[in-house]
């Protein structure tokens, strides 16, 4: 990771010194374990701030929305896939970007660790061999990167950035024997009832805190439909229906454009499995028109492009 | 003030006893994390814990809390009449609180209860509220509260605290309020006062001695609130903020709320719900003017209040416990910790030199 | 997700099919109200807490 790290200042360096942007937006080392902080740098003396490492989870595309400026940006393979969402939406110009593309070795999940481990997580580091050691008051334990992997980047078939202006190093191998959607179809295999069942429990503990919807590199627009007053669309108590939908509308609202990059879920602050909804239309998508967000600067979305073989057989 | 002893069996018993005349409010495990929550049946405090995910005071400060009731049936005597709806007003006991959350309601307790204004449906909750307070041995890398005013067998706000001790607890009787709950709960068992005193104080000092972090805010009230209002980190400090409002929902000294109305067909409540400074709905005027409009004045608007409005208008610390949740809980790891310190070390003075760009 | 089966109908009616969109309001009335009440989704007043 070092490496990573090093060509990742070199190359910020370079650009801020040679003024080809005004910043570089990256990460810098959290204060927390398992957590790193988005940061942007401005100026070449700033650029030893910036580190990559397995806790570069949030999706930095969310961080160009709108800006003016010429950006550096360091992106890995989701991050580059809602760039390109971003700029297919005009969110961002391609010529305002120079992108660091980061060949991604998938990020670790701090609720997975926290699950495997009894008491506080004091420090969490990284060794070459892929080992993860987590230790805490009274305990070390080591456990293999694969099994703390955040869950979406342990089914990731798309680890190296998509679009980039320069890599920080040779892309990675992708993932091919992977089983994308196992947990879905569990729950469309469902009775009613027991799908009405599992979205009641899945969000229970919400809060409504909008951390899932703000850490979202899609949900840029001016006022959410939670947020509009005149009309107002949905009760702002703790209400189970209104908390269901904001949800379950939020969702419908990334279908055709979420890449499942983890922000979401990462973001949650009672641990809610946000993907669940997002991921049934990952893959309905994928399944009706073959279709994955973020691929190509080239094609349209399917859901705002018309096709008169459309084949939703629902349409009478 | 005295002290008494509650082996395993006198606190089960106790618990059970104090459900008969109090709703009691404890720490539950719910999946990974605890939780306050209202005890039902036999239902235990379950007391091998940190600190709660949210803050507890949601025991007197509900999320969602119903304010009034009205109809527009103009049909009804009684329409168009805000009506205060009928409450539970059995006493309320909240169990295990750590002494960090229990010192947040004396903060929370300087906004809703002022000479000019007096919040009913607070103070009512909170003065029929005891607090029995948890001492906290094993204080998270992340808590602060030694340097934020309070400290882990700190007594303020609370009306008993209870240490480990034995097999059970050796609980601190601190008000009349606490009296009368231990005496309903059968807890009456008398502890040697000067023993206990030793056991209390070996403990705080063993506590106090593991913290890691701390923040300084000796200055904070010597800087001029315009000149940190203007301080140069803030676009730095506000980068990564994501607006959400994990920080102001799990704070124990978040107070502020919204004023909802809703009704179905001519029935309908006045409720308010917790509401935060980091949504831009917050300060969204009716004109369409927003004076916080952008991200960078709302993260801003949060640290001012909590480290430097609040310190000046009160003259009495900061309005933050130091129970450390938005530092574990931020999803983009912003630090209050860190924030404090940058406010507390500025000199306007020395900022000839801006370290901000010049773009 | 909570919604009950037969409540949720799309359809497709171009700006000249007047005889289809009626014909589709027709039976979509109808089937919801053979569904008789709404039971999932259904707002209950606000609990006093």
């Amino acid at each position: 990771m070092q490496e990573y790290t090093d060509k990742i200042r070199q190359i910020a360096r370079r650009l801020l010194e040679e003024g080809t942007v005004d910043m570089v937006i990256g990460f810098r080392k959290g204060s927390m374990p398992i957590m790193n902080e988005p940061c942007m740098v401005r100026r070449p003396q700033d650029v030893d701030q910036l580190v990559w490492d397995s806790n570069c989870g949030i999706n930095l595309a969310n961080y160009l929305t709108d800006r003016k400026e010429k950006i550096g940006v360091v992106a890995k393979g989701c991050d580059s896939r809602n760039i390109v969402t971003h700029i297919i939406e005009n969110k961002i110009d391609r010529d305002q970007l120079h992108i660091i593309g980061v060949p991604c070795g998938a990020m670790i999940d701090k609720r997975k660790i926290a699950s495997l481990v009894e008491g506080e997580i004091t420090d969490v580091t990284e060794t070459e061999a892929g080992k993860v050691i987590v230790k805490g008051e009274g305990f070390e334990k080591s456990f293999d990167k694969a099994e703390v992997l955040q869950e979406n980047c342990a089914i990731c078939i798309h680890r190296n950035p998509v679009v980039h202006d320069e890599m920080v190093a040779e892309p990675v191998e992708e993932q091919t024997d992977v089983d994308r959607y196992a947990d879905i179809r569990e729950i469309e295999a469902m009775s009613d009832a027991e799908r009405k069942a599992f979205f009641d429990d899945l969000y229970k503990e919400c809060i409504r805190c909008y951390a899932c919807r703000n850490a979202c590199p899609l949900c840029y627009c001016p006022t959410c439909f939670v947020d509009e007053s005149r009309p107002q669309w949905v009760g702002k108590g703790q209400n189970e229906n209104d908390i269901r939908t904001f949800h379950f509308l939020r969702a419908y609202h990334c279908a055709g454009r979420c890449t499942d990059c983890g922000a979401c879920e990462r973001a949650c602050p009672v641990g809610i499995k946000v993907r669940m909804l997002t991921k049934k239309l990952e893959k309905d998508c994928k399944e009706l028109f073959d279709w994955e967000a973020g691929i190509s600067l080239e094609n349209r979305p399917p859901l705002d492009a018309y096709r008169p073989n459309d084949p939703d057989e629902f349409i009478k | 003030m005295t002290f008494v002893k509650i082996d395993q069996k006198k606190w089960a018993e106790g618990v059970s006893a104090l459900k008969k005349g109090y709703q009691v409010f404890g720490p539950v495990k719910e999946g990974k994390d605890h939780e306050f929550r209202k005890l039902s049946g036999d239902q235990m405090p379950e007391m091998d814990y940190g600190n709660t995910r949210l803050s507890p005071k949601a025991a007197i400060y509900p999320q969602s809390e119903v304010m009034f009731t009205y109809t527009t049936d103009e049909r009804k005597d009684d329409h168009h009449i805000l009506k205060e709806p009928e409450r539970d007003e059995t006493p309320k006991a909240v169990i295990g609180i750590r002494p960090c959350d229990a010192f947040s309601f004396l903060l929370v307790k300087k906004n809703f209860d002022t000479p000019e204004y007096k919040d009913p449906f607070w103070l009512r909750a909170y003065d029929a509220t005891t607090f029995v307070g948890y001492g906290c041995d094993d204080p998270c890398s992340s808590c602060f509260c030694t340097s934020a005013g309070s400290g882990p067998f700190d007594e303020k706000g609370l009306d008993v605290l209870l240490v480990d001790h034995e097999d059970g607890y050796l609980a601190k009787v601190l008000t009349e309020k606490g009296k009368a709950l231990t005496e309903k709960a059968g807890w009456t068992q008398a502890f040697d006062a000067g023993q206990a005193e030793k056991v209390f104080g070996e403990k705080a000092a063993t506590a106090e001695g593991k913290f890691e972090s701390q923040i300084s805010t000796d200055r904070l009230a010597d800087i001029p609130s315009m000149d940190l209002y203007d301080a140069p980190f803030w676009e730095d400090i506000a980068f990564s903020c994501i607006n959400c409002g994990t920080c102001t929902y799990l704070c124990p000294t978040c107070w502020c709320f919204d004023i909802q109305d809703e009704c179905r067909g001519c029935d309908g409540v006045r409720m308010r719900n917790w509401d935060s400074c980091m949504s831009s709905l917050f300060t969204l005027h009716g004109s369409g003017h927003n004076p916080r409009g952008d991200k960078v004045s709302r993260v801003r608007q949060r640290f001012m209040h909590k480290l430097k409005y609040y310190v000046d208008k009160y003259g009495d610390g900061i309005q933050c416990v130091g129970c450390g949740r938005c530092v574990r809980k931020c999803p983009v790891n912003i630090d209050i910790r860190k924030v404090c310190e940058m406010m507390n070390q500025y000199d306007p003075e020395a900022q000839n030199e801006c370290a901000c760009p010049t773009t | 997700m909570g919604i009950e089966p037969g409540r949720l109908h799309f359809s497709w009616i171009s700006s000249a099919e007047s005889t289809k969109f009626v014909k589709v309001a027709t039976e979509v009335t109808q089937a919801v109200k053979e569904l008789g009440p709404n039971r999932h989704f259904v707002k209950e007043k606000v609990k006093v807490a």
